[in-house]
């Protein structure tokens, strides 16, 4: 099973051809397209309209979820429907089910949101503002959490798809300073409760690609001007055998 | 008495993100003598130059350096295992 992941394509309504070009090739190397958020600059029905031109010629799966610049202009609903029309899965919240020769990965996506990380984070207290803010991050991290668990035992393989950084480690190169603004622990303890078997986020340009949740589950940050290339591309293997029967000894 | 240099690069940053010509929050700014350097990344060359047309405005006096780069993504083959 293999994933191609990129995030942060930031596309504008100059950008014609850029992403397309990139993804020529991407039906045949992988099974699946994995988008984690900032599809468009600013989440202008018209950028969105732009994300669907660039898709034409993909013909394998596409998940993805909405990045902060995809609610910037405040029209989500249209955004997602003209991805929807082009077949793209808009995950948030939710999960779905890809099936490629017999293996099943799940895929469950939301977008997450800030917080910082543990010993240095946000906590519910205080002003209303505060509260909101980090009650944002953790109906974001337990939708990510119930989206898991419901998907979980029907596939083989489980992605966690998000915008937002899960841990630090993907974060490594950008201003400490900025880390709360970045992502949350809160995601990571979401995913490491629920199980998965790779995490794949964005949003962090100027961070590192590969981390891990303090659980072992394995980060990915796809944001394009880290990954500096069209996509990623994950092979996840075979499916393990799940409660196979202890053979006999003798 | 000029705007203390800190708080032109809040501005910039502000600016950069609500400005319709950028709608960036990628842009690393940084004010050092008399120019303002700009470093990260921009989706499309001609973002690249409205960025630095939008900090060019707020910053009178200064020259502005425009060091950021334009993506410009290939595929490669390379395949991460994962199992």
């Amino acid at each position: 099973m293999r994933v191609a992941a990129v995030a942060d394509i930031h596309v504008g309504v100059d950008s014609v051809g850029r992403v397309a070009a990139g993804l020529r090739h991407v039906n045949e190397r992988a099974d699946l397209l994995l988008l984690a958020g900032d599809l468009t600059r600013c989440g202008e029905p018209v950028e969105a309209r732009a994300v669907a031109g660039e898709l034409v010629g993909v013909e394998i799966p596409v998940v993805a979820v909405l990045g902060n610049h995809d609610h910037h202009a405040g029209r989500v609903a249209e955004v997602v429907g003209i991805l929807e029309d082009v077949g793209v899965v808009v995950l948030d919240g939710a999960a779905t089910t890809v099936g490629v020769d017999g293996t099943t990965v799940g895929i469950a996506g939301v977008k997450g949101f800030g917080g910082g990380f543990a010993g240095a984070n946000a906590t519910a207290f205080g002003e209303p503002a505060m509260k909101a803010f980090v009650g944002e991050t953790k109906r974001e991290a337990a939708r990510l959490h119930d989206a898991l668990v419901a998907v979980r035992p029907h596939t083989d393989r489980v992605i966690a798809l998000l915008h937002y950084a899960p841990v630090p480690e993907t974060l490594r190169g950008e201003r400490l300073e900025i880390y709360p603004f970045l992502g949350s622990h809160l995601l990571a303890e979401a995913i490491d409760t629920a199980g998965a078997d790779l995490v794949v986020h964005g949003h962090a340009h100027n961070g590192s690609e590969r981390g891990v949740t303090p659980g072992g589950i394995r980060v990915r940050n796809a944001a394009q001007p880290v990954i500096q290339r069209a996509y990623r591309i994950y092979d996840l293997g075979e499916p393990a055998v799940r409660d196979a029967p202890v053979a006999a000894t003798g | 008495m000029a705007e203390p240099q800190e708080y032109l690069v809040h501005h910039i940053q502000d600016a950069l993100a609500t400005d319709p010509r950028a709608r960036e929050l990628g842009v690393d700014v940084q004010v050092a003598g008399d120019r303002v350097v700009l470093t990260g990344t921009a989706a499309t060359p001609a973002q690249r130059a409205s960025i630095a047309e939008v900090v060019a405005e707020l910053a009178d006096g200064y020259e502005v350096v425009n060091e950021m780069t334009v993506l410009s993504p290939a595929e490669d083959e390379t395949i991460e295992e994962l199992s």
